[in-house]
């Protein structure tokens, strides 16, 4: 939803991009309309602070003003965007004190010499088919989440939850795309564990009633 | 036959579609007799899609929407 029915983007992206590095600031507003829910939920999920991502959102939003014209179109305007957002989230992260974070391989799965799975898995995944995300679990996923690695984390958030490509994301991040596939893999597996555990439990505790 | 740590580590390329028939054909065939793996891969189609569903949904707070739209209209009349 933008911020206003008159700023409806007629006009495509493209256009309003070129129009920004010709700084014609006509176009900032529909840009901003454009982007600024993409800048906060990235940021929101980096740093799990409204203030945070108010904040940063308003500062990216501040540098697509004022540094608009200096876009040089080497790579997509949007991942330009991403950068900046990811950039000024990772400032604001560094000026909080921070949980450490887990070590990842510790929560990788266990294979015995053969490679065989060592663990007892359980299949919960039918118990969350018609599981509506009440307010339990979705502390329990942002707990995991901010527990992931800054490298894991930043590949699973733009690749799984914003939805980009793995190109996009390898490209934001100077990424190849192997090592993007790897991140994503590993950030699966770590949060599979965590939310392993707890619905393994949660299981338990609906049979035990 | 494949075993399961060959599986889970192409996982990803699986899900994607992006594995030779070949390759894709031991997985299948190593799935079929493992019901570990089975349940592996259900529990981590439903991580990915339940993680996406709670982080997606990062709505703007109203009042957030309003500040950082007074701040835009603040910037594009200067």
């Amino acid at each position: 939803m933008g911020f206003s029915d008159s700023t409806k983007d007629k006009v495509t992206e493209k256009q309003l991009v070129k129009d920004l590095q010709a700084g014609e600031m006509g176009s900032f507003e529909q840009l901003a309309n454009l982007y600024h829910e993409k800048i906060y939920s990235l940021t929101f999920n980096l740093t799990r602070n409204a203030m945070d991502a108010q904040d940063v959102t308003q500062e990216v939003l501040l540098i697509l003003f004022r540094k608009g014209h200096t876009f040089q179109g080497k790579s997509a305007f949007s991942s330009w965007v991403y950068r900046i957002t990811l950039n000024a989230s990772y400032m604001k992260l560094r000026s909080r004190k921070r949980e450490p974070n887990v070590s990842i391989d510790d929560l990788l799965p266990s294979f015995n010499k053969a490679g065989f799975q060592q663990e007892k898995i359980q299949d919960w995944s039918e118990s969350t088919e018609s599981l509506l995300v009440n307010n339990e679990i979705r502390k329990v996923i942002q707990k995991a989440v901010d527990l992931l690695p800054d490298k894991e984390k930043v590949v699973f958030i733009l690749r799984d939850v914003e939805g980009l490509s793995t190109e996009k994301v390898g490209n934001i991040l100077e990424l190849t795309i192997p090592a993007v596939k790897s991140r994503l893999h590993r950030a699966r597996l770590f949060l599979r564990k965590k939310l392993a555990a707890y619905f393994g439990e949660f299981k338990t505790r609906k049979e035990s009633k | 036959m494949i075993c399961c740590k060959e599986c889970i580590e192409l996982l990803h390329d699986y899900l994607d579609g992006e594995l030779s028939p070949e390759i894709e054909a031991s997985l299948e065939e190593h799935f079929a007799d493992c019901p570990p793996c089975i349940a592996f891969v259900n529990t981590y189609k439903s991580t990915t899609r339940l993680c996406k569903d709670t982080l997606k949904s990062n709505d703007i707070p109203d009042t957030v929407k309003s500040r950082l739209k007074e701040f835009v209209d603040k910037n594009k009349n200067t």
